[in-house]
């Protein structure tokens, strides 16, 4: 009986750990527009499970893959659209504009998707859902798999894009000094801008994979998700893209290890004082310096 | 009639926690915790006045003051951080009171039958009004008298000491720390007022109601509470009324007639109120012209060091 519990624990810590991919990307689209911009976007989520709503369009016509790469593409082309009125014409020296305009954004978002599906969870297509992988004791389920598979490939894309190419190198610059970047010659404004379209990219694959993971898609989903994606950001130091990689894995593994301690209706309280205990003893984050109070 | 005392009913209750949001903005933290607070206090004092007889005004004091205690109580490890990770930790802080009441099943027995919080289902049954045969008026009345008293006392703590000690550190820590301001105590002391302002708001709220659960609760709530001040504008507190006012008079009940789209509209309002006036509808110049707020330093220092801060 107790083996059995122990192998539970194990099977429920590796599904979390799978799902917890999402989250990390989550958590690096927050953190890289942070970096930048030192602002925060609180309509991230919100957006990137509008653009998996709106790649749903395209189910009908193509393949499941290419319906997660139009998500990550309408992604991208939201995350430019929220730049450009919620970021580009506000005051930059004013935190509060930019943290209410990003409010309002994710309120809108999740009031159009809940007015424009009258509220109904859409099916999401999940590919090798039947598929599941028998290791010793351990069930691995295909479209989970499929989803830590996603998650990976665009973690790897996104470090190929800010170390091999001119627009993550103008990125790297901007958030260390924007105003060097700017003596420089580089478009700062450009740069921001740029910077929304990758994060926005990064969020319409995780809106894929939530929506591909759970099989459904509902607006219930934007806020938690925001939450989630907020507490990985912070408990992986801010402005750090590891961090949020090894947090959300983190995240979702203690929640899905939560969950099937305690049950889903207390689950939230004890990641919340996960995050607590994180605030406390290290409130620079996993990867940054101890101490780092500010 | 019936309708309009209730609309002031709401527009009382949300001015009140408008209020509490304020005095924590004042001090140049965003604090996703007003909802949290609201909830304790509106257990708190429900469950003082249903299950356990209590007077109003004891039960509500109670409440208010359960409720600044476990703000300070907060306080003082979430204002070590500030800017995006006071955001979240207030966030976590909210969210793990609603998942309380949610998880929160004390029910006793009454001489009405069983009453109490009941989990998932919520918390029914503070009649304390209708037992005590309260008209709609005097409900409404006893809350304005609430919102007046804690306007003047805010009004009158912004021209004391303590409010000088505020905007001081709202304006620029670092120059407050180093006039010698103890920054600790001028944040826990404005999130501990702001935290009892929100409870007391919240004990209102749950004697209006008669009903309560964890729903009322949520980061929507608390959205609301930092929406009102900011779109108000943060240099007087008229701006919090009128906000509330416009947001709650105006979009949610004066444009009833289309429906549910006017929700949306609220996310839309606070996007054009930023892009059009970003220090709030009633800022600075338009309040010393109409004879409201104070004459001190302008807005944008303030906002561009409070910017600065976050950036550390």
């Amino acid at each position: 009986m107790d083996l059995l519990n122990l192998i539970d624990l194990a099977q429920s810590l590796i599904d979390g750990v799978l799902f917890g991919t999402t989250y990390s990307l989550i958590g690096i689209g927050f953190t890289l527009i942070f970096g930048v911009m030192h602002k925060i976007n609180m309509s991230y989520a919100a957006a990137s499970i509008g653009a998996a709503y709106l790649s749903l369009m395209l189910v009908s016509l193509v393949p499941a893959p290419v319906v997660y790469a139009g998500a990550a593409l309408i992604g991208g082309v939201l995350g430019w659209l929220i730049y450009l009125i919620c970021f580009r014409f506000l005051p930059i020296n004013n935190p509060l504009a930019t943290l209410m305009s990003t409010v309002g954004m994710l309120l809108a978002i999740e009031e159009l998707i809940s007015h424009l599906t009258l509220g109904m969870p859409q099916n999401y297509p999940a590919l090798f859902s039947s598929t599941n992988i028998e290791i010793g004791q351990f069930f691995l389920r295909g479209d989970l798999i499929f989803v830590f598979m996603l998650g990976c490939v665009a973690m790897v894309a996104l470090t190929l894009l800010l170390k091999r190419t001119r627009l993550g190198l103008a990125t790297r610059a901007v958030a260390q000094q924007p105003v060097a970047a700017q003596l420089c010659g580089m478009d700062v404004n450009a740069t921001n801008a740029g910077t929304f379209v990758i994060a926005g990219l990064m969020g319409g694959t995780a809106g894929a994979m939530a929506g591909a993971a759970i099989g459904v898609l509902s607006p219930l989903m934007t806020l938690p998700l925001t939450v989630k994606g907020l507490v990985v950001t912070v408990i992986g130091g801010l402005g750090s893209i590891p961090g949020a990689i090894v947090a959300g894995l983190i995240v979702g593994g203690a929640e899905n290890l939560f969950q099937f301690m305690r049950g889903v209706s207390e689950r939230d309280i004890y990641v919340m004082l996960m995050l607590f205990a994180f605030l406390v003893l290290r409130p620079g984050g996993l990867f940054a310096a101890p101490g780092g109070r500010d | 009639m019936d309708f309009y005392l209730g609309l002031a009913q709401v527009i009382g209750i949300h001015t009140l926690l408008g209020l509490s949001a304020w005095c924590v903005l004042h001090t140049g933290q965003v604090s996703l915790a007003q909802g949290g607070f609201f909830a304790i206090g509106a257990y708190a004092a429900g469950m003082l006045t249903s299950m356990w007889g209590w007077p109003l005004a004891a039960a509500l004091a109670t409440g208010a003051l359960m409720a600044a205690a476990v703000a300070v109580a907060v306080g003082f490890p979430a204002l070590r951080v500030k800017g995006l990770m006071l955001v979240v930790a207030t966030t976590a802080f909210a969210e793990i009171v609603r998942l309380f009441f949610f998880n929160l099943q004390w029910r006793v027995q009454t001489p009405a039958g069983p009453v109490g919080p009941d989990g998932s289902l919520g918390f029914g049954g503070i009649r304390y009004f209708p037992s005590n045969g309260w008209t709609t008026l005097q409900v409404c009345i006893l809350i304005w008298v609430l919102v007046a008293a804690v306007m003047f006392m805010l009004w009158w703590l912004d021209r004391s000491r303590v409010g000088t000690v505020w905007r001081a550190v709202g304006e620029d820590e670092l120059a407050a720390q180093s006039a010698g301001i103890n920054l600790t105590a001028a944040k826990v002391s404005a999130f501990g007022i702001g935290g009892g302002i929100a409870g007391l708001a919240g004990g209102v709220f749950a004697h209006y109601a008669t009903h309560i659960e964890h729903s009322n609760f949520s980061i929507l709530l608390a959205t609301f509470a930092i929406a009102y001040p900011i779109i108000g504008g943060l240099s007087s507190l008229a701006g919090t009324l009128l906000a509330v006012i416009f947001i709650q008079g105006f979009l949610t009940e004066g444009l009833r007639f289309i429906g549910d789209w006017r929700s949306l509209l609220f996310g839309v309002l606070i996007v054009v109120v930023m892009l059009v006036r970003p220090s709030g509808f009633l800022n600075r110049s338009l309040g010393r012209s109409l004879g409201l707020g104070r004459a001190t330093a302008t807005p944008q220092t303030g906002d561009a060091t409070r910017g600065a801060s976050t950036h550390a």
